[in-house]
Parts: structure tokens; sequence; C-alpha cells
């Protein structure tokens, strides 16, 4: 019991000696471990190199990207697009947006101008048809007739 | 910020060691290459533009998190495992005397003969096999902390814990690999 005790005690906080002897022995077993490491078999060194290689890649091209201008002419007649999007190829994008909303815009206007229409129809047959003699007994059009509106 | 090159010299500096760490830890030579490399790939895509001296304590992290995204993905009960064993004390280690390990370890500096050298590669292999049998998180301070060559804050920053708790795993480490080692008969 006292002995795990003591051991639990011992590492968490080691003196000033004891710390300068765990360093040396751990950086003596390091300097091992980097020995393996040396030798790391053909395959997982080349496939490492190929990684490295792919991640420098990968930082040149974003640094391309951040530092070169949108468009860039080359010899005076290639025009080679790089880049993050500029404000016209921005504008470009938003314009299907702009064409269905004004699509939408124009329907809705004709739609509107059709009922206007259908319903001025309705009315001019209603004002130009013989006025039927029934109507008169009905009250509501006495009263309609009645009222100041159609005396005007 | 770090040029091209800088960029290509620390990969190089740092990629062995980073597959051998992240090997230890997931014991799978396959699962650590694709690691490292998803690593050193987020490191150039996020933070090639800081400055040179940055990038060893990034890329650090980096792997570290990559490490552990790939324990989430796995979900490898035994990585679980290795993480309560680091709660675990040794009951035997009580009268293990870390200055006489050391001694006879400097005892053999510049003794190895010829003969040695066949039977040095299986010392470095038991070496890393006790290495690798450390619990996670000791295995981790002690990695990052020596072989890395870490300080203890920029340790407790990679490992997302206290600069106490890294002192404890590194010198926990210490003690069970020397211990181990001596118990085989190894002096490192």
């Amino acid at each position: 019991m006292n002995g795990s005790r003591k051991t639990f005690d011992r590492p968490t906080t080691p003196g000033p000696h004891l710390e300068a002897m765990e360093a040396r022995l751990a950086l003596r077993i390091a300097g091992r471990l980097n020995q393996r490491t040396e030798a790391l078999p053909h395959d997982i060194s080349e496939r490492l190199r190929v990684a490295r290689l792919r991640a420098l890649d990968r930082a040149r091209e974003l640094r391309k990207l951040t530092t070169t201008p949108a468009h860039q002419v080359q010899g005076g007649a290639v025009l080679v697009m790089a880049g993050p999007p500029s404000w016209w190829l921005r504008l470009a994008s938003l314009a299907p947006l702009a064409l269905l909303l004004a699509g939408l815009l124009l329907i809705q206007r004709s739609y509107l101008n059709q009922q206007i229409h259908a319903a001025a129809e309705i009315d001019e047959a209603i004002l130009t048809d013989d006025l039927p003699p029934q109507a008169y007994s009905d009250p509501g059009f006495a009263e309609f007739l009645k009222s100041p509106r159609s005396v005007e | 910020m770090a040029t091209d090159h800088e960029l290509s010299d620390f990969l190089k500096s740092v990629e062995r060691r980073a597959f051998k760490r992240t090997a230890f830890a997931v014991r799978d030579d396959e699962a650590a290459l694709d690691i490292v490399q998803d690593s050193m790939i987020r490191l150039a895509e996020k933070y090639a533009d800081r400055p040179a001296a940055e990038l060893p304590l990034l890329f650090q992290r980096i792997l570290s998190n990559a490490t552990m995204d790939w324990f989430r993905r796995q979900r490898v009960r035994n990585a679980v495992v290795q993480n309560f064993s680091d709660f675990e004390t040794d009951a035997e280690g009580g009268d293990f005397d870390l200055l006489e390990t050391l001694q006879l370890s400097e005892d053999t500096i510049g003794t190895e003969s010829a003969a040695d050298s066949v039977g040095r590669v299986q010392i470095l292999l038991q070496i890393e096999q006790e290495v690798s049998q450390l619990p996670q998180r000791q295995r981790e301070a002690f990695l990052l902390r020596y072989w890395e060559e870490l300080d203890v804050a920029e340790t407790a920053a990679v490992m997302g814990c206290s600069e106490g708790s890294v002192k404890t795993h590194c010198s926990r480490a210490v003690h069970a690999l020397a211990k181990a080692l001596k118990a085989k008969g190894i002096t490192p």
C-alpha cells in the first residue's frame, strides 16, 4: 500500500535532481528512437516524401491564388483567369437571379392586366345590355337608383 | 511568412517522427501515413502564411487533432481503454531506482563493439516497443517533450492540458520506460 502511494507521489512532484535525471534518460531514449526512425522502410519514406510534395504543391497553389491578380494578359493575347472571383464575375453570377425576378414581375403584371380586362369586359357587358323589367322590382336596385352616387 | 523552402525543410525534418508518433498511437502504418499526409496538407492549406517559427507547434497540434479525429472515426474500443489506463498507477514501482538505470546507461557509452551492432537493432526495436506500450497520454507527452523537443508549455498546448499534467505524464513515462527496459536488461 505504502509502495504504491510512494510511486504515485514521486513522479508528480519530482525534485530538480530527479527531473534532471529523468530528462537525461528521456533524451537518451529519444535518441534511440531517432536511430530507428532513420531506418524507416523505403516505401514508407517514399510515401512520406510524396505526401510532403503534395502539401507543398497545395501551399503553392493557394499562394498563387492569393497573390495573382484576377485576370492577367499574357503575351497580349491569352486571358488567364485566376484568383478570387472579380466584381464583374460576381455580377454575372447574379444575372440569372435578376432575370428570374424580372420574369416573375412581368408574369404578375400581365396576370393583373388580364384580370382588369376581364372585369372591364363584364362591366361593359352589363352596362350596355338592356335592363330587364324585373330589375325595377328588385329592392336592392331601387335603393341603388335612390343613392346619391346613382344620381351623379 | 514561411517560404516554400522553409515549409519543405520543416516537413522534411518532422515527417518521419510524425509518422512514428502516429503509428505508435494508431498502431496501423497505413492509417498513420494517411493521418500524417492529411496533417501536412492541412498545415499547408491553412498555415503556410505563418512564420516558420510557428510551424512546429501548429503541426504538432494538427497532427494530434487528426489522430484524435481518426480515433473518433474508428471508434476503436482499445483507444478508450488506453485513455482510461492513464489513471492507473504501477503498484510495483516503489523501490525502482531511476539513477541506477541512468548510470548503467551512461556506463555503456562508447563501449559498443562491432559484434554488438547486430543486437543493437533488436534493442532499438524493444525500446520502440516499450514506448508504444506506454499509456496514450504518457506516450504523447513523452514524445512531444523529448522527441519533438517542445517545451512544457508547448506540449501542454498541443495536448490541451495543464503544464503540471505534462510534467506528471512525462515523469511517469520515463519511469515506466526505465523500469521496463531495465527488466529486459536494456540500457538506452
